[in-house]
C-alpha cells in the first residue's frame, strides 16, 4: 500500500506529461532502491522510465490472461460431459481472477482500468498471436492448457521469482499454484486422450500448429531484442531465449513421454533445447498450418503477421466488452 | 477515478486477516458488495475493506 496519488486519468494516462507527474523519483533514486533490496510498493518509488515498463509488462500479463476467458469459453461449449464444463470454467474464473490482478495493479499505476478493459480498441490489446487463433474443440483446449498454460506458467514464475514491483510479486503466489492446476488438467486430458488412436491422432494434429506459436510467445530471440531495461529494473529475470527453453524443458519432455511428436529435442552435450523445424516458420492462419517449406522466414514477416492480428482478436474482444458498452453507450 | 479500497480477509479463526487485494467504487456499500464478489473464491469466515486514502504509514517501505 501507501500513499497512492491517484489522479484523474482516462485515455491521457499514457500521455508523457502525465507519467512525469505520476512517477516524479529519479532513474538514480530507482536503482539506489533496488541495489539496497526494496521492492518498488506503488508510484511513490517509481521514475517514469519505471513506470513506463511496469505499465508495458503488465498489460501484456492482464491482456493475455483476459483473452484467454472468452477463447478458453468458446472451446468449452464442446465439453464432453458437464462436469468438464465445470473444470473449465473453473480455469476460466482463474484466468479471469489472474487478469484482474494485473488490471488493478495498472489502476494503481494510474491506468483507467475501465478503458483498459471495455472502451480499447481491440486491435490495441497486447496478448501472444497464439489468441487470434481459435481453438475449436475440447482436444484443442486441454492442448492449449497443457502448452500456453505452461508459457504463462513459464512466464509468471519467472515475473515471481524476480519482479521488482512487490504488490504483483506477491499477488503472484497464488496465480502460480492456479496455473498449475491448469496445467495438470491439460496433462492429464492429452494421457487420457492418447489412450486410444483417434484421441492420439487429434492431439497430435493440435500440437501440430500450436507448438511452434507457443514457440512465437516469448517473443524476438535475444540477437534480435535488446532486454537492457526490462532486467535491470527487475521487470524479469530471464531473456526470452532462457524463457523458450525453460517452456521446452517442460513441454518436450511430457510430449515425448505421450508419445505425441513436436519439432524440438534435448541436446545433452550442451543441455539445451534444439528446434528441429524452421523458426520462425510461415504460418497460414485459414488452415491453422504452418508452411515449412519455405524454411526460416524473417522475424519482420512474423512481427507484420502479428500486428494484423487474426481473426478472433475482435470476436473475443467484442464478447468481453459487450455488457459495458450496452450498459454504457446504449 | 473511483475511490480505492484495500480488503483483508482470512479463511480460519486461527489466521490474522491477510491482504487479498483492492477494489475501486465511490461508494461503500457498492464497495462492499464488490469485494464480497470479486474475492469469493475462498470460504472466507471474515472480510473487511479499508479506505486507502485512510491509511496512515508508520514505517514506510
Amino acid at each position: 500500500m501507501g500513499d497512492y496519488k491517484l489522479t484523474l486519468v482516462s485515455q491521457v494516462s499514457y500521455v508523457e506529461a502525465d507519467i512525469e507527474q505520476l512517477a516524479q523519483r529519479t532513474e538514480d533514486e530507482v536503482r539506489e532502491h533496488l541495489a539496497a533490496g526494496k521492492l518498488v510498493e506503488g508510484l511513490e518509488h517509481m521514475s517514469p522510465e519505471y513506470l513506463r515498463g511496469i505499465r508495458r509488462i503488465l498489460t501484456v500479463s492482464a491482456d493475455t490472461e483476459w483473452v484467454s476467458a472468452p477463447s478458453y469459453l468458446r472451446a468449452a461449449q464442446h465439453a464432453p460431459a458437464l462436469n468438464n464444463f465445470g473444470s473449465a470454467m473453473s480455469i476460466i474464473q482463474d484466468e479471469l481472477a489472474h487478469a484482474h490482478i494485473a488490471f488493478r495493479l495498472l489502476g494503481d499505476c494510474g491506468v483507467d482500468m475501465d478503458w483498459l478493459m471495455y472502451e480499447r480498441p481491440a486491435e490495441e490489446f497486447k496478448y501472444p498471436y497464439a489468441f487470434d487463433v481459435p481453438l475449436n474443440s475440447w482436444v484443442e483446449l486441454v492442448c492449449a492448457n497443457a502448452l500456453y498454460d505452461q508459457a504463462g506458467f513459464v512466464l509468471l514464475s519467472d515475473i515471481h521469482q524476480s519482479s521488482t514491483f512487490g504488490p504483483w510479486k506477491r499477488a503472484l503466489k497464488k496465480v502460480d499454484k492456479e496455473e498449475t492446476f491448469h496445467l495438470r488438467h491439460g496433462r492429464t486430458w492429452i494421457k487420457k486422450l492418447v489412450a486410444e488412436p483417434e484421441g492420439k491422432a487429434e492431439v497430435q494434429a493440435a500440437v501440430d500448429w500450436m507448438f511452434i506459436l507457443t514457440l512465437e510467445w516469448f517473443g524476438l530471440p535475444d540477437t534480435r531484442k535488446r532486454h537492457g531495461i526490462q532486467l535491470e529494473y527487475g521487470f524479469k529475470g530471464k531473456t526470452n531465449d532462457e524463457l523458450r527453453q525453460d517452456w521446452m524443458r517442460a513441454v518436450v519432455p511430457f510430449m515425448e513421454e505421450v508419445g505425441i511428436q513436436v519439432p524440438a529435442h534435448l541436446d545433452e552435450d550442451t543441455d539445451t533445447y534444439v528446434i528441429d523445424c524452421p523458426f520462425p516458420a510461415r504460418f497460414d492462419p485459414e488452415k491453422r498450418e504452418w508452411d515449412l517449406s519455405v524454411g526460416p522466414v524473417s522475424w519482420d514477416e512474423v512481427l507484420d503477421r502479428w500486428k494484423g492480428r487474426g481473426e478472433m482478436n475482435s470476436v473475443y474482444v467484442r464478447t468481453m466488452q459487450r455488457g459495458y458498452q450496452e450498459a454504457h453507450v446504449g | 477515478m473511483s475511490r480505492a479500497w484495500e480488503v483483508f480477509a482470512r479463511q480460519s479463526y486461527e489466521e490474522p486477516l491477510h491482504h487479498v487485494g483492492a477494489v475501486r467504487e465511490d461508494d461503500e456499500e457498492l464497495a462492499l458488495v464488490s469485494a464480497r464478489s470479486i474475492y469469493d473464491e475462498q470460504p472466507w469466515i471474515e472480510m473487511i475493506i479499508v479506505p486507502r486514502d485512510e491509511v496512515r504509514e508508520a514505517i514506510s517501505a
